[in-house]
């Protein structure tokens, strides 16, 4: 390795150096760096969490337009619902944010879900309106997919025009969809549940029809259970 | 530039203050000389703010490793130097993770794992062994600040011609209006290879350009 200009040659601190020496200096050094970690850690929670707070708001504000105030759901594996309290440790559960007008009345329940897409986790939000029984907005949060191809699913209009009303219905027991929520080949939708696919982007197309199905199968009859309680924003 | 300090070695001995700060960005150029830290560098090059961020990002790391490991240069045993260098290292990387968290969330999710990977970054274990561990923190500090300018000024020469060709924009605005077809390759890892070639290519034809003048110059003088 080429090195910068001449160089002072102090000499080396003493090649005998015991064990004990050694333990003692890592030892040191070690304390002096968790130590500027923990600081650090400590300083930039706050910063953190707000920057996420506002993400989190800026895509709900982008899914639900007109929404004026937001109160933070968690469904939990029993199929209760938790409401967050505002601390900083959030409940188990998925996160569930319920979107109202000013007036107080319900716009529509955004949900986050992630599915495996071509090269990595797709994460994603839509926005599921009780009212419509239908996804009313989607928009890719993060993905790695292939520059040109699999990532136009983030901005491909035609694709996104499929989430202007998806239809999620519930069937008579509440438990699951009516019709299962799929990626059909691109031109070929014909019902109001299919996802018309991106052509060269087939592969993210179909990640995001399972990301919205299993998630929609799994939170959806949550959501219609407590239904009054969202609506009433408790 | 020019003052070598060579002769009488005086305890101010080494290279002189702007000449370590000047060798980073230039005559040792990390990236079109050294060819150090390649795996960032083709990585996240495909945007001007990764690029940047990543410059920043490593630039910080750098410079706070270097000064912590000449402080401690004196007390560090020589067989344990690597481990402590890397300890060291890692140190600032986590510390610089959380910055640009609370930062913005999307830049360290663009960065995503290569954040975490500037600790393997050669280039700045060569910095702490070939440098800060046998010089002044201040010249440590100058090193670091030379060599990290060295190496964003890097990622941005790529940074900047893959945006421009494979998105048509630069730093998100677009330049070329709607009906630019996007080189998408460019924005894809051959992309990354081909300019980065591109770029070695430019410096070597300029470096031999010069060394001809020179020559040239002195000819007519004999």
């Amino acid at each position: 390795m080429s090195q910068a200009a001449p160089v002072l040659k102090s000499a080396p601190p003493a090649s005998t150096a015991s064990s004990s020496q050694m333990i003692r200096v890592m030892g040191i050094v070690s304390l002096v760096c968790g130590l500027l970690i923990v600081t650090t850690h400590l300083g930039t929670l706050e910063p953190i969490r707000k920057n996420q707070e506002i993400l989190t708001g800026e895509a709900v504000a982008e899914l639900l337009p007109g929404v004026q105030k937001q109160v933070t759901y968690y469904a939990q594996a029993s199929g209760e619902l938790a409401v967050s309290n505002g601390s900083a440790t959030a409940p188990a559960g998925s996160r569930l944010i319920a979107g109202y007008t000013a007036s107080g009345q319900l716009l529509g329940v955004v949900i986050e879900a992630r599915e495996r897409g071509y090269a990595d986790m797709i994460t994603g939000m839509y926005a599921y309106s009780p009212e419509q029984q239908a996804i009313v907005g989607f928009k890719v949060v993060e993905l790695k997919e292939t520059p040109g191809l699999g990532d136009k699913i983030v901005t491909d209009a035609t694709f996104l025009a499929n989430f202007r009303k998806l239809e999620a219905r519930l069937d008579d027991t509440g438990q699951k969809l009516l019709h299962a929520i799929v990626t059909v080949k691109n031109g070929t939708k014909k019902n109001p549940w299919e996802i018309d696919a991106i052509s060269g982007a087939t592969i993210s197309s179909r990640a995001v029809g399972r990301m919205l199905h299993k998630s929609a199968e799994q939170l959806l009859p949550v959501i219609t259970k407590h239904r009054g309680r969202i609506e009433k924003g408790e | 530039m020019s003052s070598h300090s060579h002769g009488a070695v005086t305890v101010n001995s080494g290279p002189e203050n702007a000449e370590v700060f000047f060798s980073g960005l230039w005559k040792q150029n990390p990236v079109f000389v050294q060819a150090l830290g390649m795996c960032p560098m083709l990585a996240i090059t495909n945007s001007v703010r990764n690029a940047i961020a990543m410059g920043i990002a490593t630039l910080f790391v750098l410079v706070c490793s270097n000064a912590l490991i000449s402080m401690v240069r004196r007390i560090v045993p020589r067989q344990v130097r690597i481990a402590t260098y890397i300890l060291i290292i890692a140190t600032f990387v986590t510390i610089v993770e959380y910055l640009i968290k609370a930062v913005s969330i999307p830049v360290y999710k663009a960065l995503g794992p290569f954040i975490a990977l500037i600790v393997v970054n050669c280039m700045i274990l060569g910095r702490a062994e070939a440098f800060a561990s046998k010089n002044t923190v201040g010249k440590s500090i100058l090193d670091g600040l030379g060599m990290g300018i060295g190496f964003a000024i890097g990622l941005l020469c790529l940074g900047s011609v893959r945006e421009i060709l494979g998105a048509g924009s630069f730093l998100g605005i677009p330049l070329f209006g709607p009906n630019y077809q996007p080189w998408v390759l460019f924005l894809l890892p051959p992309g990354g290879f081909f300019t980065l070639g591109g770029w070695l290519l430019v410096f070597a034809w300029w470096k031999n350009r010069q060394r001809r003048q020179k020559d040239l110059a002195l000819g007519a003088r004999a």
